[in-house]
């Protein structure tokens, strides 16, 4: 493990570190749901997050925007740093943190809004735009982004909830990024999902990298292989490996990374 | 016989029976309850049952149609003279009955002869002071028509109460012998047992529908009544209410509006203190509040809701009127002279609101907690403040429900009685004065029917009038607010 | 939002939040004031609703605990055998008790070097008809004649509101029920000492007085006449309640004639309580000829409105029973009928008392309907002797006689009818406790 992470420091001077977590730990009551988790995420590449069910991958990507202070029995200890400032410092906002670090979840959630409102709803609050006209260009924007310009552009006003899942979860990636983002995490974004939908998404994903640094979390190593330039895994609780990713899936160093990876445990 | 005894003996011949029904299963099954389809008691079920449900449902009926025959024959004797008279047929068949009962009286203390109640007249007897003797006050003299209506009243009841005793008893031994002589072993005594049981659960069931119906036609015939004397569009549209106290019609004005304004008052303050307080307290309880606040306000609030209406009436008559006059009174804390009475449309209002904080909170809080989490975490995800969430996610996804809530709080401020009665003030007045002394559509029914009014007079007639547009303002709301919840709660399902 | 931002707003996502995470940006700022704002709303509303319970609650203790004491005056005092002949052989016999009583007590005063003159009169604006009593006392013990005794002198409302400052003397008229100068007499009972208090059994156990005797008010009668309609109700509404439950729960089949039950019990449930009123007014007296202002009557209509909370509830506690009960039963053979009455309505039937219970505290501490029925005209002066007369005679009921003495113009009776809510409330406390206790108890988790 030691040699592992000296690797990836070397490695990643070469490239913006974005996130750097330090010894995290987190508690949800008694159970200890991550232990000693140190990894530094890149700026503007995909990083996937893979694991078998329960091995706290989801968990860990929550405390990286503090969506866990919204658990009453959840507790993280440790450091996590966003461009080297620690997030659960007591200055920072965690609202001012979500800002930065958008969150797109596993279902599907717009709110029972229009499509418009939806996609405005974070640069409002946010106070993104100084008129009508900008808030206009902001949601056209993010819908483009999100692939969902042409087939919305016609029905803004119809309400999020009445598109198919593949567009309500598009819908829910535009909003995200509507609220200019410089993170964007995505907790299994296409498991409810069909697979031309998925497809989608995934390319989506695969050009929001020119913009932001985006983690994902997936159940499906195909996914992880297809959209992420590095992956880390996850078991138990414990991050095993974190490398490239085309070296987790070719060569892992770790027997329990080849076992998940050839289907023995998962 | 009184009716009492007719059914305690019902009664027993239905015990009688079970013993008699079960002693004949167990004898024909030569002793060997195995050889028989049901169990012996429920051999013994079946003959009790047959013995008791139709005659007891004959004696139902019977106490219901005798009374409509009787007045119909008896009615026909009494000449369109003393109807003019009288006031009207009701009016002088009350009277009629009055004197029957008087009668009865006079007969069971002894102080007439049968032959002398019979054959009494009017030339040769003072009835009402024989009556009066007995303990019956008449309000006029009594005329050869009605006492001859009285006696031939007394005459058909005393021969229907004859007929009866025995028909429903005859029916009664019938269905046990019919019953009894059914017992064989291949008799599915359990079946028809359960099937009458069944029978008896779909009856209490009805009990629902038919006491929807019992207020319906109470509702309807009376108003029609009050209709055939007051004139309809007077009463819909009349912008003043003022009955005459005379008690047999003359100058009443009864118009609904005045008391449809007050209700309308009443209610918007009643909800203008309620809904933002039980709405802010919903939202604080769900969304804010720590496990050991909610645990400790949550039933505290509740317990405003189940305190009786008369504490919360004599809580706005007693110290929040009071207190409020200390305030806005003369003399009053403010120096301003607006508020007269205690009674006052603000005192009501604001004691109804305390009473509905409940009501509103704990209906919200249901539909808060109805929206699902995923709506919470995509806008905190978004990086927007809890504030920002429950105002601008959460309320608009619940809005359906709390509309629904709301409309609910409404149906009760209109159909509350005690509080307005006490609290609320007996003048009909249009004015938009809070501060004055009104009055509501559940306040006059209590008033026009506690008063001393003739019951057959519009003055009391009217409330029935009032009672049918509250019913159908309150049941209206509350369908409508139910299927908007109904709604609302698909949406999330 | 930084100037980066104002300066270039419409610029591509634009690195608004470059400014540190430590540092709270001016927009921060204002949106948490804003959300502590909304938190304090909240705080407010709740403080708010929580203020006007303890204020109720406040008022309901101090204006009501006063109707549980009683002003008394103690007086011993000695009845000799030859004034006892004497008095019983004169025209006034009263007149004359009260003289000797008036004496008797001067005579007290004066030992104490008090000094206030008084007369028959006086005592009976102070302490009600003494004579009288005294008479009946006497008649009744002779042996306590020649004996110095004890005597408990309930004083007249007046005469407690006097004490209590309530009272003062420029708001005293002279007339028939007290003079200014009666109140000298009161404060020399005060410097003699022999003024006190007691607790007000005849409040709990007596009946209701007509207009003029505030003081002597009771709230039994009416404990009792709402005694019989709970009876009335728990006796009807409970085996109806819960066949229709068991019907609509375990055996209706779905159709038109089960939905409209069903819309006919949410909706009844919603009707107001007048309706109900009219109804037992309309059905139960003008049409069915029963007695106005029964207890029968009473329990009749607020059956009706118990119903709907008994079979919702009853039918909650029905479909808690878990299938698999059923079909162990069916499956060893039972009928369903003998499956339901033999294994899941005695598992139910927890819920269905703790709704029960519920249920009859809402019928007890309802008004509305009672003062359609007469049940509020009526002053109830005597207990029932019986079954019978208990269902049939007139009396009154808690909230009805709580009503009637609201209603009075006298203001001493708002304190009855303070002190009557406090005992409502009693009852509804302790069915309300039985019920919680009884969830608690036997609540099962399948």
């Amino acid at each position: 493990m030691e040699d592992m992470i000296h690797v990836d420091r070397a490695m990643s001077t070469q490239q913006d570190i974005k996130i750097s977590a330090r010894k995290v730990q987190v508690y949800y009551g008694d159970t200890h749901a991550i232990k000693d988790v140190d990894v530094d995420i890149d700026d503007k590449t995909v990083t996937a997050f893979i694991g078998p069910s329960g091995c706290g991958k989801s968990t860990f990507l929550r405390c990286i925007n503090r969506m866990n202070d919204t658990i009453d029995v959840a507790r993280v200890e440790g450091d996590i740093l966003i461009d080297n400032e620690d997030i659960y410092d007591a200055k920072v906002d965690p609202v001012q943190l979500r800002a930065k670090v958008g969150m797109v979840f596993q279902k599907p959630n717009p709110f029972p809004k229009s499509i418009y409102d939806n996609v405005a709803y974070g640069p409002k609050i946010h106070g993104l735009a100084r008129n009508k006209a900008e808030l206009d260009e902001i949601v056209e924007r993010s819908l483009r982004k999100a692939a969902l310009w042409d087939e919305a552009k016609d029905r803004l006003e119809a309400p999020g909830t009445g598109l198919s899942g593949g567009q309500q979860q598009r819908l829910c990636i535009a909003r995200a990024i509507a609220t200019a983002p410089e993170v964007l995490l995505m907790d299994e974004p296409c498991s409810a999902l069909d697979p031309i939908a998925t497809a989608q998404v995934e390319d989506l994903i695969d050009e929001l990298r020119q913009s932001f640094s985006v983690v994902i979390v997936t159940h499906s190593m195909q996914q992880a292989a297809r959209v992420s330039q590095k992956t880390a895994f996850f078991h138990l609780g414990n991050l095993v490996e974190y490398d490239a990713t085309d070296k987790i899936f070719t060569n892992p160093q770790d027997p329990r990374t080849e076992s998940y990876i050839s289907g023995r445990i998962g | 016989m009184s009716n009492t005894l007719i059914l305690l003996i019902i009664l027993g011949l239905g015990i009688v029976g079970f013993f008699l029904g079960r002693t004949r299963a167990i004898a024909v099954a030569d002793g060997d309850a195995r050889k028989l389809h049901s169990l012996p008691s429920y051999y013994g079920a079946h003959v009790g049952l047959n013995a008791i449900v139709p005659a007891a449902l004959a004696l139902f009926l019977w106490l219901i149609v005798q009374p409509f025959v009787i007045n119909n024959s008896v009615s026909g004797m009494i000449s369109d003279r003393s109807i003019e008279s009288g006031g009207s047929l009701s009016l002088v068949m009350s009277d009629v009955r009055r004197v029957a009962e008087g009668l009865d009286a006079a007969v069971a203390e002894g102080a007439m002869t049968q032959e002398m109640a019979s054959d009494m007249r009017v030339e040769f007897t003072n009835v009402r002071e024989r009556l009066a003797d007995v303990g019956v006050a008449l309000g006029s003299d009594v005329t050869s028509d009605t006492l001859r209506a009285a006696q031939r009243y007394r005459e058909m009841a005393g021969t229907g109460n004859v007929l009866k005793t025995l028909a429903t008893l005859a029916i009664s031994i019938g269905g046990l012998a019919v019953s009894w002589r059914l017992v064989t072993p291949h008799f599915r005594a359990r079946n028809v047992v359960e099937n009458g049981i069944l029978l008896v659960l779909i009856a209490a069931a009805s009990i629902a529908i038919l006491t929807t119906v019992g207020i319906v036609l109470s509702l309807i015939f009376n108003t029609y009544e009050f209709f055939r004397l007051y004139p309809i569009t007077d009463f819909f549209f009349g912008l003043s209410w003022s009955p005459s106290f005379s008690g047999r019609g003359g100058s009443s004005e009864l118009g609904i509006i005045p008391l449809l304004w007050g209700t309308l008052y009443i209610s918007v303050i009643a909800l203008l203190v309620a809904v933002p307080i039980g709405l802010f307290a919903a939202i604080y309880l769900s969304e804010y509040a720590s496990k050991s606040v909610r645990a400790f306000a949550k039933p505290m609030l509740e317990v405003l809701a189940g305190i009786p209406t008369i504490v919360y009436g004599l809580f706005a008559l007693l110290t929040v009127g009071p207190l409020l006059v200390s305030v806005f009174g003369d003399d009053g804390a403010l120096g301003v002279d607006w508020m007269a009475g205690g009674t006052a449309v603000i005192t009501a209002g604001l004691v109804m609101g305390i009473m509905l904080i409940p009501f509103v909170s704990s209906l919200s809080d249901d539909i808060i907690n109805a929206v699902p989490q995923a709506m919470r975490d995509g806008s905190l995800g978004l990086g927007a403040t809890h504030s920002e969430t429950v105002r601008q996610v959460i309320i608009p996804a619940a809005l359906p429900g709390i509309v629904g809530a709301v409309l609910l709080a409404a149906s009760r401020a209109i159909g509350e009685t005690m509080i307005v009665v006490l609290g609320a003030g007996a003048a009909a007045r249009l004015s938009l004065n809070p501060f004055d002394a009104m009055t509501t559509v559940t306040a006059k029914i209590v008033s026009q029917l506690t008063g001393d009014s003739d019951f057959a007079s519009p003055e009391a007639l009217v409330a029935f009038a009032l009672g049918i547009s509250l019913f159908v303002v309150t049941l209206g709301l509350n369908i409508f607010a139910l299927y908007i919840v109904r709604k609302y709660r698909e949406q999330y399902e | 939002m930084t100037d980066a931002t104002s300066s270039a707003p419409a610029a591509a996502p634009s690195p608004a939040q470059r400014a540190s995470l430590l540092t709270e940006s001016p927009r921060m700022k204002k949106r948490n004031a804003a959300e502590t704002r909304f938190k304090m709303y909240g705080v407010l509303a709740i403080s708010i609703g929580l203020a006007f319970l303890v204020f109720l609650a406040y008022s309901i203790l101090r204006n009501g605990i006063p109707a549980f004491t009683q002003t008394v005056v103690n007086v011993e005092f000695t009845l000799t055998q030859e004034q006892f002949d004497d008095a019983e052989s004169r025209m006034l016999k009263t007149a004359v008790y009260t003289d000797i009583f008036v004496e008797n007590v001067t005579a007290q005063f004066q030992e104490q070097g008090l000094d206030v003159e008084f007369d028959g009169d006086t005592i009976e604006r102070l302490l009600g008809k003494v004579g009288g009593d005294l008479r009946s006392f006497y008649r009744e013990n002779p042996d306590q004649i020649g004996q110095a005794v004890a005597l408990q002198l309930p004083a007249a409302s007046r005469v407690e509101r006097y004490l209590q400052g309530r009272l003062t003397r420029d708001m005293v008229v002279d007339g028939r029920f007290l003079e200014v100068a009666d109140l000298d007499v009161v404060d020399v009972m005060v410097d003699a000492g022999i003024i006190g208090s007691a607790f007000d059994w005849n409040f709990i156990t007596g009946t209701d007085t007509g207009v003029d005797n505030p003081g002597g008010a009771g709230i039994g009668a009416s404990v009792i006449g709402s005694f019989f309609m709970m009876l009335v109700v728990l006796l009807l509404s409970l085996p109806i309640g819960v066949a229709a439950s068991i019907y609509l729960e375990e055996f209706a089949p779905k159709n038109k004639f089960t939905d409209l039950i069903e819309v006919n019990i949410s909706n009844l449930a919603a009707v107001p309580s007048i309706v109900f009123g009219i109804l037992g007014l309309a059905v139960f007296i003008q049409f069915a000829h029963l007695p106005q202002s029964a207890p029968l009557v009473g329990g009749l209509v607020l059956t009706l409105m118990t119903l709907p909370t008994i079979v919702i509830s009853t039918r909650a506690s029905l479909k808690s029973v878990p299938p698999s009960i059923r079909d162990a039963a069916l499956g060893v053979g039972a009928s369903k009928m003998q499956a339901v009455f033999h294994h899941v309505l005695p598992l139910a039937m927890p819920g269905i008392l703790t709704g029960t219970i519920i249920g009859l505290a809402q019928a007890l501490g309802e008004t509305a309907p009672l003062l359609l029925i007469g049940m509020v005209g009526y002053v109830a002066r005597e207990y029932p002797d019986g079954l019978t007369s208990g269902l049939l005679d007139p009396n009154s009921a808690m909230p009805a006689q709580i009503y009637t003495w609201a209603a009075r113009s006298d203001e001493a009776f708002f304190e009855k009818a303070w002190g009557g809510i406090i005992i409502l409330l009693i009852f509804l406390l302790t069915m309300n406790i039985i019920a919680i206790i009884l969830r608690r108890r036997f609540e099962r988790r399948w």
